[in-house]
């Protein structure tokens, strides 16, 4: 990086070296200039994998307010770190589409491997990372280019990716190997290879950035994860077919596809204390970022389901168009 | 050529290792009903048991234990096909409606992967009743670039035509029978 240093070496003002400073800020981090304000605004973006669409839900009144056409059946998401892209999966397409949110527009479709799935986008500097499920790697694209800059190998079709909120690490599910792969977001070396519980799908980090948890598809249990200690700590059983996890409020939120039902787990006790009845197919699942509401997209129901988080009720149902799946972080 | 076919050859053991538990391609949805002129009540009452499946004209026999407890299974004696081995997921009466799932795939007789099922009766009002039968299935190539036979529209259409085919037959053995 040759950032001016010193003032023997230049004559830039102080004024001059701040602009410099912004504007590089900028490139390397070009999603870290948005407000607040501007992030949360309380809305889902759903993928509905059937209908070949994304489509947008208001959160405050629970209604649909548009929808952008993404052929080749749309399934993993995830939000840039500004709340202005999102970066869809389109497996059949074998290609992730760039939806600009303001535009409600596809901008981009990138070409990313046989079997893009599950998608993250690092929370400092933008990076997006693609898990491959028939390549068995995570492709990294640049946020300002959206050019492949490498990709990862890892374990058997790699299905959920996560990050932890500081950035250093970038963690997949590595469904066939049974496995969750840990790597330096840095250096994109895979640091150590965690056993858990039978075919992990979906991965959740915590705000702390300490442990993992992946929803266990075969042996309906949840892994959780010491991400320091590269050692799973707990398994919690669950409903039958778990898909993904969402966490808020000292609890864990995990849909069970063929169950029906969103298994709640008291992190402390680490126990089922509920299991909430919900659509049929529950699948993506995350929780808003103040940890009240957690959405559910129910695959087969055809909806979007709203539970509190602290009652554990459905208090808020919305019809989306076919096949809803929502793999990944889809709220905004 | 030669050596496509030889790449082909050593990767099909694989692929058929991998086809026993992965889901990469995209899940399919079929849903089918019929209206039949009888109460809700009487059409549940000739499917509402697991293990009795003659009402379908494809079926030619079931076997199996644990009656309508979830967990209870039953294979399916398919007419000149083979067999099914199915599990039940859930069931509610008072709903009228269970769940069952393939435990083990023959693509001869059905050529999907991961499959599920509802089948359900509604009142449609007027002593007459809808029924529902929905399915949730994966293709039978569950890989990368399948054959036509194991497409997904070749499971949608298998799928399709066996609900179609016990719906219709359920609809004409009741309203036959008066």
């Amino acid at each position: 990086m040759a950032l001016p240093t010193s003032s023997t070496n230049c004559n830039v003002s102080a004024a001059g070296l701040a602009a410099a400073l912004i504007i590089a800020g900028l490139l390397i981090f070009p999603h870290a200039a948005a407000t607040a304000g501007d992030r949360v605004k309380n809305e889902a973006v759903v993928t509905s994998q059937l209908a070949e669409k994304v489509t947008f839900v208001d959160l405050t009144t629970m209604q649909v307010t548009g929808d952008v056409s993404v052929p080749g059946k749309p399934a993993g998401i995830a939000i840039s770190p500004d709340g202005l892209t999102a970066y869809v999966t389109a497996p059949e397409a074998k290609v992730l589409a760039v939806i600009s949110l303001k535009q409600r527009k596809v901008v981009r479709r990138i070409n990313v491997g046989n079997g893009p799935l599950g998608v993250a986008v690092h929370p400092v500097d933008g990076r997006i990372f693609v898990a491959d499920w028939y390549d068995h790697r995570l492709a990294v694209l640049d946020a300002g280019s959206l050019e492949i800059t490498s990709y990862i190998p890892v374990g058997e079709s790699p299905s959920g990716v996560a990050i932890t909120p500081d950035g250093s690490f970038v963690l997949s599910a590595d469904r066939d190997s049974h496995q969750v792969s840990i790597i330096n977001a840095q250096t994109l070396e895979v640091i150590s290879t965690v056993p858990v519980g039978e075919r992990p799908f979906g991965i959740t980090i915590d705000a702390a950035g300490k442990r993992a948890y992946t929803a266990n598809v075969k042996s309906n249990d949840v892994s959780i994860v010491d991400i320091m200690k590269g050692k799973t700590i707990a398994t919690v059983n669950v409903g039958n077919r778990p898909y993904a996890v969402a966490l808020a409020g000292g609890r864990a939120f995990v849909t069970d596809q063929y169950a029906e039902t969103v298994s709640v787990i008291d992190l402390e006790a680490n126990t089922v204390i509920k299991a909430v009845k919900v659509g049929a197919y529950p699948e993506g699942i995350a929780a808003d970022p103040s940890g009240r509401h957690v959405y559910v997209a129910c695959w087969e129901e055809n909806t979007l389901e709203r539970i509190d988080a602290r009652s554990l009720e459905i208090t808020g149902r919305v019809e989306v168009p076919d096949g809803p799946r929502a793999f990944g972080d889809f709220l905004r | 050529m030669l050596r496509t076919l030889a790449l082909g050859l050593l990767m099909l053991p694989l692929a058929i290792v991998t086809a026993a538990n992965a889901h990469g391609p995209t899940r399919q949805k079929v849903t089918e009903t019929v209206e039949i002129n009888a109460s809700p009540d009487k059409v549940w009452d000739v499917i509402k048991n697991f293990h009795e499946f003659s009402w379908h004209p494809a079926v030619e026999k079931t076997e199996g234990e644990g009656g309508n407890k979830e967990g209870a299974k039953r294979t399916v004696f398919v007419k000149g096909a083979g067999q099914l081995h199915e599990e039940l997921l859930s069931y509610d009466d008072e709903a009228r409606k269970f769940k069952y799932s393939i435990l083990k795939t023959d693509l001869k007789v059905l050529p999907v992967d991961n499959y599920t099922s509802i089948l359900m009766v509604q009142d449609a009002g007027d002593g007459k009743s809808n029924v529902i039968w929905k399915g949730a299935f994966y293709r039978g190539y569950v890989n990368n670039n399948p054959p036509e036979h194991l497409n997904d529209a070749a499971a949608v259409k298998a799928v399709k035509g066996v609900y179609r085919g016990g719906l219709d037959a359920l609809k004409k053995q009741i309203e036959g029978a008066g």
